[in-house]
């Protein structure tokens, strides 16, 4: 199959280095960018590193042992980083795994504009975070804000808790949802048609169509969107640093937030790196987990699935 | 299908949806007009009372903040970056997809699995391999780093798969070289995920927040979000100068979404099916 | 498995060079030097020669000078700027305002790009910590061409600017904390607004008269501003320190210290204070007639003069045995630049120069000046809110001038955070913060050399 193209490599050219040819503009900023400061990261995570001063001190495993020392002095915003950040991804993974599918849903129906409502959903995901994060604190003011208003409370959104949460959640749904919307709606269309008129021979309701034939369908987008969505809420930044300014009282200050503020504000490198290594363990811990999970249940009702399928067919 | 679309329940919903999505955008916009005074009304307006243009005039007099400047900084770091992902990863994509190498599956494995490391792990190493290379505060930051993101090259060595060979094998009996066949025949064919990807690389680069914010500092070589962050602290509570500076940040890729949208939404597609 | 990459190794020794250059003078001709006063010898000794004292004469020179005068103050500096560019010709000064927070963190890194400001302004317990990362250059020289000395300035601003034997800034001013107090709701609960209580007893006393009338006349903050300042200031008048002269061991968790944070914590179980204060709430009650005294910053005084509020401001009533209040300074510095260029070093210390001498227009922004002549001058005295405030200057406490005094007394701000938010015992809260503030002064001293 790929002969034909072999012959362009070694029959014809004879060269080699040409496929390294190819691939020297990105594997140069691939080496530079990605692979040498991964264990540049590391290195740096072993220092009290201060990238003002010539020499660096070595504190081998210092900098972890302190992310486990209740008396250490990073142990307290770490782990207030970490436990905010948890809090998040809870509140929010649920509601941006749920909505987008409805709205998917909902758009996956054939109707007159489809397409341009389809955009349209997605439009506040082409704005960043900086221009939605400023609109909401506006629209959030607790004094003269439209939210409140609309709503006829007199709710403090962004300086008093569990409103803060409450409030960052929601504009973050607002903001990504179709974003992982789209993801769904393309999970959809790859859905057979079939499926469902099988399951319309059958008399399946709505709810049994959705439940046996787009839900299993769905399985490999799902994991997908959950393992990446999980991913986003662990990076939430923006969203607290413009709307509440990780307050009130440091409560909405993300990991992320203590990482930069630790390592780019207050240049604890050596520190803030052995955070960012610890967090990132933590997120391919449950990023794993996240594929077990989905993927075991999914390969055992694909199977389930293919088998009710023979019987529908054979009927 | 008519049934569907006769549904009166589904228009209200999709009203609905509407007002909820595309509401917010207007008030910043509506507000930016505003005067200070009634942007801090109880209870709030909608629709000014008094139109004006004061915050526009505020924002874009400012010497202090000098939004066009950070505009055209954002302009051509995003451009440069965009075009920059396109060129790279097609061809990395290309090696990977279309020829035969030592190594090219382990190469491609460690490529493809960074794109599960998480970001911010290369924050404090790659400060300080900029600082190294003396491109803090430059926007050279801004532009080179991201390239080595490996979405891109994923992309393209997807798409190359999916592309006939036909081409290339013609171009190659005629006796042209890989180069002239890469770039006088499979690129113009692979236009439309060039397109894609350049749009995505674009807007993710004309939005980029955390590195920026930690990569520049002078007023004058930041890129529009962080400096509306500055507006947000120069401004506190004068919101209609707050809402010019996001609408300006917000109109270009509006812009160039309602012309791009069928490419963005298919490139958020396909990265959602494949991955 | 893990190798360093040796691209920062070899930027860190130029930097070091580039350090060296702008500082010690040594290094000349290190760079950028291309100007023609270079003919006359080496520009770089001309430069630091005259501390800016002889003025300059070379080609045009655009500075920038930052700061974190985000508030009312400035547009003052900003009007001295411009004063300054009216009469220079040759030198047009750019000044960059932004958070105090967003400066201080972008500092070292646009001093190390190279991009750093030529000049800027630093809070006296930031000085040492900056000098010690290399971020700012010693001054000596301008210092003695301006002739200035000791005997010039309050003591404790002018040490505060030393760090290991150099003078790396120049004070600007002195901020010290006063009891500011709101006269309408004084004489809603009887009280005599022009006879503001001074000692423990009628503080409690007015308080007490206070609550009576159904006020709670003095709001506990939990944050830094005001509640840090605050229990700064009581710490010291029971007679306790934050930290030792040296400032090599904290010692907040003294017993002055647990007075002075049980002192606050009960003005909320006793009524005088509602339990959760929000940032600035405290000084937005005073303001609305919510509560009647509130200890504050003197750049509140500006902002007290836009209202038609009656109020007035004294100095800190004396709760412990000791008169004391809180102060920090605004000190000028002199980022070092990677390049020495020596009209741009010499027109910086012009600049310098001249605006550290516009102490009396800078006081009418709110501040105290930093030099004895211009608070002792009878303009100032025509300013009868700072004068007040200026009355403490002998008490004043500032924090020592060592390396990460400042990451060491946030820690004290948890402790105060935690008192008055989270019901922690304030001994225990107090120990607790002390052990880690002192873990990063140690840290701190290992890593500069003490």
């Amino acid at each position: 199959m790929a002969v034909a193209l072999r012959l362009g490599t070694s029959r014809r050219e004879g060269s080699p280095w040409l496929p390294y040819l190819f691939l020297a503009p990105y594997l140069l900023l691939f080496v530079t960018f990605v692979a040498v400061p991964a264990v540049f990261g590391l290195w740096i995570s072993l220092h009290d590193w201060d990238y003002m001063l010539d020499s660096q001190l070595f504190v081998g495993l210092g900098n972890y042992a302190d992310l486990f020392d209740p008396t250490s002095v990073i142990y307290p915003d770490f782990w207030n980083g970490m436990q905010n950040t948890l809090v998040f991804t809870l509140a929010s993974v649920p509601f941006l795994v749920a909505l987008p599918l409805l709205l998917a849903l909902l758009l996956h129906q054939k109707f007159p504009g489809r397409t341009f409502f389809r955009a349209m959903f997605f439009a506040p995901y082409v704005l960043g975070v900086a221009v939605i994060g400023l609109m909401w604190r506006y629209l959030l003011d607790a004094n003269f804000g439209l939210v409140n208003s609309l709503l006829g409370t007199d709710i403090a959104w962004t300086t008093s808790q569990p409103w803060a949460w409450v409030g960052l959640v929601a504009v973050t749904v607002w903001w990504t949802m179709g974003f992982n919307a789209i993801i769904y709606l393309a999970g959809l269309g790859d859905i057979p048609v079939e499926h469902y008129e099988a399951a319309s021979l059958d008399g399946a309701s709505w709810w049994q169509k959705f439940r046996y034939v787009t839900l299993p369908g769905l399985r490999p987008v799902l994991v997908f969107v959950v393992v990446i969505t999980v991913l986003a809420s662990a990076n939430m930044f923006g969203q607290s640093y413009i709307v509440t300014q990780g307050g009130p009282t440091q409560s909405t200050q993300t990991a992320i937030m203590v990482i930069t503020d630790l390592g780019l504000s207050r240049f604890q490198m050596g520190a803030a790196a052995a955070e960012s290594y610890l967090l990132a363990l933590f997120l391919a811990v449950v990023s794993v987990l996240n594929f077990w999970l989905l993927r075991d249940r999914d390969a055992a009702q694909q199977r389930r699935e293919a088998r009710a399928q023979r019987r529908a067919v054979t009927r | 299908m008519s049934r569907t679309a006769r549904n009166p329940l589904l228009w209200l919903l999709l009203t609905l949806l509407s007002v909820v999505f595309l509401g917010p955008l207007v008030v910043m916009v509506l507000t930016s007009f505003k005067t200070t005074g009634e942007s801090q009304a109880v209870p709030p307006t909608i629709w000014p009372g008094e139109w004006t243009t004061r915050a526009y005039d505020v924002l874009l007099s400012s010497p202090d903040n000098p939004v066009l400047r950070w505009f055209a900084n954002s302009m051509m770091a995003a451009t440069a970056h965009a075009l920059l992902v396109v060129l790279v990863a097609s061809m990395a994509g290309y090696a990977f997809a279309r020829m035969e190498f030592a190594g090219r599956r382990v190469l491609f494995g460690i490529v493809l699995s960074t794109m599960f490391v998480p970001g911010f792990i290369f924050l404090m190493p790659n400060f300080l391999i900029l600082d190294s290379f003396g491109w803090l505060d430059t926007l050279l930051a801004i532009v080179v780093p991201g390239a080595a993101g490996a979405f891109g090259v994923f992309f393209m060595r997807q798409f190359f798969l999916s592309l006939p060979k036909e081409y290339e094998e013609s171009a190659r009996i005629d006796g042209a070289g890989a180069f002239t066949t890469f770039f006088r025949i499979v690129l113009p064919n692979a236009m439309p995920a060039m397109v894609t990807l350049l749009v995505l690389s674009f807007l993710a680069n004309w939005n980029d927040f955390v590195w920026p914010l930690y990569v520049l500092f002078n007023d004058d070589s930041l890129t529009l979000p962080i400096g509306l962050t500055k507006l947000q602290g120069a401004y506190t509570i004068d919101y209609p100068v707050i809402m010019a500076g996001a609408a300006i940040a917000s109109l270009p890729v509006l812009v160039l979404y309602v012309f791009v949208q069928r490419y963005v939404i298919d490139g958020v597609a396909s990265s959602g099916v494949k991955g | 498995m893990p190798q360093p990459t040796r691209s920062p190794f070899t930027r860190r020794s130029f930097l070091s060079l580039a350090a060296a250059g702008g500082m010690s003078a040594t290094v000349a001709a290190c760079g950028g030097g291309s100007s023609p006063r270079d003919a006359g010898g080496s520009g770089q000794a001309a430069a630091t020669g005259d501390g800016g004292a002889g003025g300059y004469d070379g080609p045009q020179m655009d500075l920038t000078f930052w700061n974190g005068f985000t508030g009312g103050d400035g547009p003052t500096m900003k009007a001295l700027v411009d004063q300054f560019n009216a009469e220079h010709a040759n030198i047009a000064v750019t000044m960059t305002t932004m958070q105090w927070a967003d400066y201080y963190a972008k500092l070292p890194t646009a001093v190390s790009s190279g991009n750093g400001p030529d000049v800027g302004i630093m809070h006296v317990d930031s000085v040492a910590t900056n000098a010690a990362r290399n971020v700012i250059q010693p001054l000596d020289d301008v210092a003695s061409a301006l002739q200035l000395a000791e005997s010039d300035f309050a003591t404790v601003p002018w040490q505060a600017g030393l760090y290991d034997g150099k003078r790396y800034a120049i004070p600007l001013d002195v901020h010290p904390l006063g009891f500011y107090y709101n006269k309408t709701v004084m004489e809603e609960a009887g009280l005599d607004p022009e006879a503001p209580p001074t000692d423990a007893t009628s503080y409690m006393d007015a308080l007490e008269a206070l609550k009576n009338a159904g006020i709670e006349g003095h709001w506990a903050s939990p944050f830094p501003f005001t509640g840090g300042l605050s229990v700064q200031s009581l710490v010291y008048q029971f007679g306790g320190s934050l930290f030792t002269e040296d400032g090599a061991s904290v010692t907040w968790a003294e017993d002055p210290g647990v007075e002075a944070l049980t002192w606050w914590v009960d003005l909320i179980e006793q009524g005088y204070s509602p339990a959760k204060v929000d940032q600035d709430a405290d000084y937005i009650a005073l303001k609305n007639g919510k509560t009647a005294f509130n200890w504050n910053g003197i750049w509140q005084i500006n902002d007290l003069k836009q209202t038609d509020l009656e109020w007035g401001v004294a100095a800190l009533p004396t709760i412990g045995g000791t008169p004391a209040a809180w102060a920090g300074s605004h000190q000028f510095v002199l980022p070092v630049q990677k390049s020495s260029d020596s009209d741009r070093a010499q027109a910086s210390r012009v600049f310098l120069n001249w605006i550290s001498e516009q102490s009396q227009a800078w006081a009418e922004a709110g501040q105290v000046p930093a030099r004895n002549s211009a608070r002792e001058s009878a303009e100032f005295q025509d300013l009868p809110e700072q004068t007040e405030l200026a009355s403490q200057i002998d008490d004043l406490h500032f924090l020592p001038t060592v390396p990460g005094i400042g990451d060491s007394m946030s820690e004290f701000d948890k402790a105060l955070n935690a008192a008055t938010l989270g019901g922690t015992d304030p001994a225990k809260a107090l120990a607790d913060s002390a052990e880690r503030a002192q873990k990063i002064l140690d840290d701190n001293a290992a890593k500069y050399g003490g």
